[in-house]
């Protein structure tokens, strides 16, 4: 392992970094919106409706993620929206993630006793404000773990987005490879800086979990 | 159930070191050897860089390249049957090669200075160049006017292609992609309005539908070779596949290479020797 | 632009690749899990250190991207190219990846297990094989086999990340079929079925296991 490796091409893996964190975010924070969609879709909109959900997600759940975005990528050119490929990519990955998130959060809600809620109705409580009181905070707080593991996963997809041309970090690594033959030092720094990106992020979730409950 | 991990390892550890040892000493031999002895050539290769080597209807690999292989191994073991292809992408070419995963490689690849530096290439087996395909559409006419940021080109993942774009039309949005089938449909769908590859897979994208696809005239720098590239080091390995080469495209083997040559570019090769009238 | 239909040899080849990508899976599946169980002895050994590399392990495989795993041991570790086709180093590839996964389900098994049962287990005076297959082992089963089946899941996906090395399966057979046809939504859609249909078998299949398994009484009352 050359050591000097790390010095010449540090700055291009920092141009990388940012594209993966970018990539990561966007997916991450719409993950987050999607899936609270579909999760009160189903909540709130009657039969059909989480008919609908239950069979989105059990789509998204047997299909692999790289399917979504090699189709979003070559096909929305076909149909006339030409995004670029880190929006296309990033949609996939909402698409995909916003199901798990939804399944997530719906565990959460399973847990909350079912006490709680005859309790809020004895007490005059409007469903909008059980919601808002009762139901969200305790899903929240206790789904964090699970969407912490999620955005890790996310983060490891985003590594996918190489295959549309991303210039993330695996497709750094590549090029990399491609242009000096070191594949050894090239993707053991693209690893390292995915093991620090996911440590990181669980410290974080870890972090928040702990505040949020005593709280 | 410690002790019998213990054991299991211990016993695990035994097959390894043996195996380590075997191939330790093995690297004293030729490749040339080694083939001759197993029989059958590891070929490492593209599969989506027509008209080298691709995929055709039927999901068979075929070829220019893939049929100079068969030619190869029909010298080595009467039987053009006797190869097994490791399909890579443009990146791994390199890695597979450098590993030791394939006796030799081809699939359009152009013979580099700097590439020289990690494998071996053989002479040229075939010339090339680097065009830029374009759509009709895009009305672009020429690499003055592709020099523009409004258009973006598709480019392979490997260096050479990253610094001509820069250095013939900089301004122009690059998208780098790991296969010529991969740059074609991003032309295809839109995403690209140009794409930078070899001459003849250039044409032959082109000829695929001639209403939508130009090739522009000038050749990004000059004429190239591509080449068969293979583990450095190896003196009688290398020997072996240039003098097949030589002899291909100037000797005993040329009608071969020309049935070869026009089946996949319609029309003859060079001629075998300059000083001799083509028949 | 050529809009290329679902022609019956585009069937076969497609059909062909989801055979591979299931093959690939089941390989690795049936390696990870031999691989897990020996993780999973590391990871209950009385010695820090071993302990420790598990840990790590663990941290390391899951933390990388499968992808960065694969390019990894494709391109950079010599060591398995010694004449290994590409399909035996996919395989080990995506063995060791699914063998963290089940390593750390088939821990949590363990730990589930009561203190009760390991009492009981340790005074019935059986020879450390025999507890683990007759007591441990069973129980670990009833435990986590909804896990282990979302695993086994996972790596029917996981196998479609290897294309982007040029392992052939369903989803770079897509890929080939839509870069000559450009039938980019009825070839992945198909694909995308051909993966749905296999991977909701083994969840259902998994299901139906675990019916059977409960009505044998495997410990049923911890459930």
């Amino acid at each position: 392992m050359r050591w000097t490796w790390v010095t010449t091409y540090g700055s291009t893996y920092l141009d990388a970094l940012g594209w993966t964190l970018l990539a990561a975010l966007l997916a991450s924070a719409g993950s987050m919106f999607w899936g609270c969609v579909l999760f009160l879709i189903r909540l709130m909109g009657g039969r059909a409706a989480a008919l609908g959900v239950g069979g989105y997600v059990q789509v998204f759940r047997n299909t692999p993620v790289l399917l979504p975005i090699y189709v979003i990528y070559f096909g929305f050119p076909l149909v006339g929206l030409p995004w670029p490929a880190l929006a296309c990519g990033a949609l996939a990955l909402v698409l995909q993630n916003g199901a798990y998130v939804s399944e997530i959060l719906r565990g959460s809600f399973r847990a909350i006793d079912r006490v709680q809620f005859d309790a809020a109705k004895s007490v005059g409580l409007s469903p909008w404000q059980t919601f808002r009181k009762i139901t969200l905070p305790q899903v929240l707080v206790h789904s964090i773990p699970s969407l912490g593991n999620q955005v890790v996963a996310l983060i490891k997809d985003t590594s996918l987005l190489s295959a549309i041309a991303v210039t993330e970090l695996t497709m750094q690594a590549k090029l990399l490879t491609e242009r000096t033959g070191a594949a050894y030092e090239a993707f053991m720094v693209v690893a390292a800086l995915y093991l620090v990106l996911v440590f990181a992020t669980e410290a974080l979730f870890r972090t928040a979990h702990r505040a949020v409950r005593w709280r | 159930m410690r002790r019998l991990v213990c054991r299991f390892l211990a016993a695990a550890a035994i097959p390894v070191l043996l195996l380590a040892a075997a191939t330790a000493g093995a690297e004293d031999k030729s490749r040339l050897d080694t083939v001759l002895e197993r029989g059958k050539l590891i070929v490492v290769t593209g599969s989506a860089a027509p008209p080298f080597a691709f995929t055709d209807d039927k999901g068979e690999l075929v070829g220019f390249d893939i049929d100079i292989v068969r030619l190869l191994a029909t010298a080595l073991f009467k039987d053009p049957t006797k190869v097994e292809f490791v399909v890579v992408t443009a990146e791994g070419r390199w890695p597979a090669i450098e590993s030791g995963r394939g006796d030799m490689g081809v699939g359009g690849t152009t013979v580099y200075p700097d590439r020289a530096l990690r494998v071996a290439f053989t002479r040229p087996f075939v010339d090339s160049g680097q065009s830029i395909l374009v759509t009709k559409k895009s009305g672009i006419k020429s690499i003055a006017e592709l020099n523009q940021e409004k258009w973006t080109v598709a480019n392979l993942v490997n260096p050479q292609m990253a610094d001509r774009a820069k250095r013939y039309f900089p301004k122009t949005k690059v998208l780098t992609f790991d296969t010529p089938s991969a740059q074609f449909l991003a032309v295809k769908s839109g995403r690209a309005q140009a794409l930078q590859i070899d001459t003849p897979t250039a044409e032959y994208f082109a000829a695929q539908n001639k209403n939508e696809f130009v090739v522009l005239p000038t050749l990004l720098g000059a004429s190239q070779n591509n080449a068969i590239f293979l583990k450095p080091g190896d003196f009688k390995w290398w020997l072996w596949l240039d003098t097949a080469v030589a002899e291909l495209r100037t000797g005993s083997w040329y009608p071969q290479y020309t049935e070869v040559y026009n089946k996949w570019f319609g029309k003859n090769p060079p001629p075998q020797k300059f000083y001799l009238p083509q028949r | 632009m050529t809009q290329g239909g679902l022609d019956i040899p585009t069937l076969v080849i497609l059909l062909k690749g989801a055979g591979v990508s299931l093959g690939l899976a089941c390989a690795a599946i049936a390696c990870a899990t031999v691989l897990a169980v020996l993780l999973t002895a590391l990871a209950f050994s009385r010695l820090l250190p071993v302990r420790l590399f598990y840990r790590l392990y663990i941290y390391v495989i899951r933390g990388t991207p499968l992808l960065v795993l694969a390019m990894l041991i494709f391109y950079a570790l010599p060591a398995f190219d010694l004449r290994t086709g590409p399909y035996l180093a996919a395989v080990v590839v995506l063995a060791i990846y699914v063998a963290a996964l089940f390593a750390e389900v088939f821990r949590g098994g363990v730990l589930a297990i009561p203190r009760p049962q390991w009492e009981s287990a340790k005074s019935l005076g059986l020879p450390p094989g025999a507890m683990l297959r007759k007591v441990i082992g069973p129980l670990v089963l009833r435990y986590t086999l909804p896990s282990y089946v979302n695993v086994c899941v996972m790596a029917v996906k996981a196998t479609s990340v290897l294309s982007i090395i040029s392992v052939w399966e369903l989803t770079l057979a897509s890929r080939e079929i839509i870069e000559r046809t450009l039938a980019v939504f009825t070839i992945l859609g198909t694909a995308g079925a051909f993966y749905f249909v296999m991977c909701l078998g083994i969840d259902r299949a998994g299901r139906r296991l675990e019916q059977r398994l409960a009505l044998r009484g495997f410990g049923g009352e911890h459930a």
